[in-house]
């Protein structure tokens, strides 16, 4: 027999009365001021443990008991809940706590340089060209909207971008359709994009920049590279699953302190897009030789790229040095491009 | 003969618990038999008069007596502060340990974790020596959380996809909106209960999609100052709605506290603003010599409007809550409540700065830091105490089709 003591709750009132429970093998025989019952045990509902909390006894008929004595609980109902009674045995020790720490930074850190990458890749395989193209052609209303207008590059010029992109687009047989756009985007400065569905965005800026057709056709062959290999679309799946995971983790912060987290979003964002970078620059060089060119030029434009970032960073750092090496330093960690240095280095080597 | 005030059975005059319900009578319960008969009301008084003393009061005009008014003398109130005993460490560990099973079973444990720290944080909070108990049933939020994921990547996908069809998408969202608020205030409700009485909620979905669509119109239309009329109505909907056992919340009309706490708030904002363009144009300049697009003043105003937003967040967020619950009732029980929009604000800030910081680690501690100021700014006060406060659970209420409430549950913050 076990005895403890409880407090009875009839379920119709909400008056409280102390009892002392006996628990049999087989009944439970409860006992105080106006309540003295005899309770089968098997109909009697047992919550689960959570840390000290009070427990209930749900008795039949809507009736219950409350107490704080788990150990006559534990023997009363041993085999009652065992997935929860075994998390609330991990939750009592710090060294579980520890390890679930070192579990979900793990985890983390695995979704995000590894997992998620994979996942997207393997899901935007499964998406028809022709959705892709619409995602394309929502990014290109929006640039246009926002950031860019009509292209004001001369045409004997416009003409001979055209024709490289035709040369390098020629016979691909990949199912895109693909589009070459030119647009004046001044913020942006000298920029291309590629748009998930073929089409790809080159400013005039950067053909202003580039010394020769060669040079832009590189540029063109990066991203020609990135529509190849759905790099739009993976980004966006990614972003999707980015948010789903810091949903995950965040998800009880209370209510605003979910902005805090926020911002890690920005700064992981950059992180993946190196591996892309690289995966479009390898076939960069791959095309340029098949049609004829160097991965040299890819190295010249990106030089170019560079020298025009490091004049901008210090026209604008006149006047407050210390400043400006902190905004530069920020510009340079959220930059979506790799170590230009080393993409130079590999396109050289490449040739 | 009489009638129990509960359940309109016959019972026995001197009967003390109703043997259909279980109502309790006597000296100090808020319920008394119900007289058939004028000589038994007379004897009725005679046997209530010492739990409800009553004062006749002779209202006259005139000298010609017009009505009797007889008020009952309140017993007295008895203050019982909310106690919340939740600790840091044993959240921790609870916290950590969950959210690494929700992680190693993909998202599934994630029901059964929230179940454990609603438990947790529940059986923590006391008033009068009786925790509150957290009742789900963790598959039903389990449901609840696939059709959310599941309408959100329609959502998602539609925005992406296909905008041409986006306002199909906002015309379904304002027909859905009020279903999810009315299911995920009866979830939570069904599933809270203290004393082995669980509350209720009996809003219907037509009510709240009036009021819904209603303000949603008006909103643009008056450029957002209805707000604060929407708030009053949702809170109103809300409190009315609500029940303990078979007792109904009440709540007084709130229109004109809101619409002076949301004046001042948008007073806030304007000063903020004025702050902020003030800082960039001239101000900055003047003072410290900075250009006004110089990063250390764009820095500086963008860290002055987020304060700003925070503190007008923690106003409102406290002079709302306080006006709803120092005007909300319960039989003849009644709250306090005295948050301060500083210590809120304060609250905040470190919480956010903490998480931020440890990257996450101390988002329980932040959890169980709010939790307790908002506890202890609580009171409830019982006419009488509460251990003759009466709220019986008819068997009616189970039936009503409340077991919908069971169905999801989807975390709306109103």
């Amino acid at each position: 027999m076990i005895e403890f003591s409880a407090i009875y709750y009839d379920g119709k009132t909400s008056a409280r009365t102390p009892v002392r429970v006996r628990g049999y093998t087989r009944t439970l025989h409860i006992v105080g001021a106006d309540v003295n019952i005899e309770v089968p045990l098997p109909e009697v509902r047992v919550d689960a443990p959570v840390a000290n909390t009070r427990r209930a006894l749900h008795l039949p008929g809507g009736s219950q008991l409350q107490t704080e004595d788990h150990a006559a609980l534990a023997a009363l109902f041993p085999r009652a809940h065992r997935l929860q009674t075994w998390v609330q045995a991990l939750e009592r020790r710090w060294g579980y706590a520890l390890a679930a720490i070192v579990v979900i930074g793990g985890f983390t850190w695995w979704c995000l340089s590894y997992g998620l990458p994979v996942t997207a890749k393997a899901i935007a395989g499964f998406v028809p060209i022709t959705i892709e193209a619409k995602l394309g052609e929502q990014t290109l209303y929006t640039l246009d909207q926002s950031l860019c207008s009509p292209s004001a590059v001369a045409a004997d010029r416009r003409q001979a971008v055209l024709k490289s992109f035709g040369t390098l687009t020629a016979g691909l047989n990949d199912g895109y359709a693909y589009r070459l756009e030119l647009r004046a985007c001044g913020r942006i400065g000298p920029n291309a994009l590629a748009l998930p569905g073929g089409t790809v965005v080159v400013t005039d800026d950067l053909v202003n920049l580039a010394q020769n057709d060669q040079q832009v056709a590189a540029i063109l062959a990066h991203e020609i590279g990135h529509v190849r290999y759905r790099h739009g679309l993976r980004l966006a799946l990614q972003a999707a699953g980015v948010a789903a995971l810091i949903a995950a983790l965040a998800g009880d912060a209370v209510s605003i302190t979910n902005l805090a987290v926020i911002l890690p979003t920005a700064l992981l964002q950059s992180g993946y897009s190196r591996e892309l970078e690289a995966e479009a620059d390898l076939y960069a060089f791959q095309r340029l030789k098949e049609i004829g060119s160097s991965p040299k030029y890819f190295a010249e434009i990106m030089t170019l790229l560079e020298e025009h970032r490091d004049k901008r960073a210090s026209s604008e750092g006149n006047g407050k040095r210390d400043k400006s090496a902190d905004a530069s330093g920020a510009s340079d960690y959220l930059s979506t491009h790799p170590a230009t240095a080393r993409r130079i280095e590999r396109a050289l080597a490449n040739q | 003969m009489a009638t129990c005030p509960n359940c309109d059975a016959q019972i026995l005059l001197e009967a003390s618990k109703c043997p259909a319900c279980s109502a309790v009578f006597g000296e100090g319960s808020a319920w008394h038999p119900i007289a058939q008969s004028p000589e038994v009301e007379q004897q009725l008084r005679q046997r209530y008069a010492a739990s409800t003393p009553t004062i006749a009061t002779e209202v006259t005009s005139g000298g010609n007596e017009i009505a009797r008014v007889e008020k009952v003398i309140d017993a007295p109130e008895i203050r019982y502060p909310v106690e919340f005993t939740a600790s840091v460490g044993e959240y921790f560990r609870i916290w950590i340990v969950n959210l690494a099973l929700t992680i190693l079973t993909l998202g599934i444990y994630s029901a059964w974790a929230k179940v454990r720290k609603k438990r947790y944080f529940y059986g923590h909070t006391k008033i009068a020596g009786d925790s509150f108990e957290y009742r789900a049933n963790p598959v039903a939020i389990l449901k609840g959380r696939l059709i959310a994921v599941g309408a959100l990547a329609v959502l998602y996908a539609v925005g992406q996809f296909a905008p041409s069809f986006r306002w199909i998408v906002y015309i379904a969202a304002a027909f859905i909106v009020p279903w999810l608020i009315v299911r995920s205030m009866a979830f939570k409700a069904y599933n809270s209960a203290y004393r082995n009485i669980r509350l209720h909620f009996r809003g219907t979905y037509l009510e709240c999609l009036r009021i819904i669509v209603g303000y949603g119109l008006l909103m643009p239309v008056t450029f957002g100052l209805a707000y604060p009329y929407l708030k009053a109505r949702l809170v109103k909907f809300a409190a009315w709605n609500h029940y303990y056992g078979t007792m109904q919340f009440e709540v007084a009309d709130l229109r004109q506290q809101f619409r002076r706490i949301f004046g001042n708030g948008v007073v806030g904002i304007g000063l903020l603003i004025g702050l902020v363009v003030g800082a960039l144009h001239g101000g900055g300049t003047a003072v410290f010599g900075w250009r006004p697009d110089s990063s250390a003043v764009s820095v500086g105003s963008t860290l002055v409007s987020y304060a700003g937003l925070l503190l007008i967040f923690a106003y409102s967020r406290s002079r709302y809550t306080n006006a709803t619950f120092n005007n909300l009732s319960l039989g003849r029980v009644r709250f306090e409540c005295a948050l301060r929009a500083r210590e809120l604000f304060w609250l905040y800030l470190v919480n956010i700065l903490a998480i931020i910081v440890t990257l996450g680690l101390a988002t329980p501690w932040a959890a169980v830091r709010t939790l307790s100021y908002r506890a202890e700014k609580m009171t409830m006060l019982a006419a009488g105490g509460l251990d003759n406060f009466f709220a019986a659970e008819s068997a009616q209420v189970s039936a009503a089709g409340e077991e919908v409430g069971e169905m999801f549950d989807i975390d709306i913050g109103l």
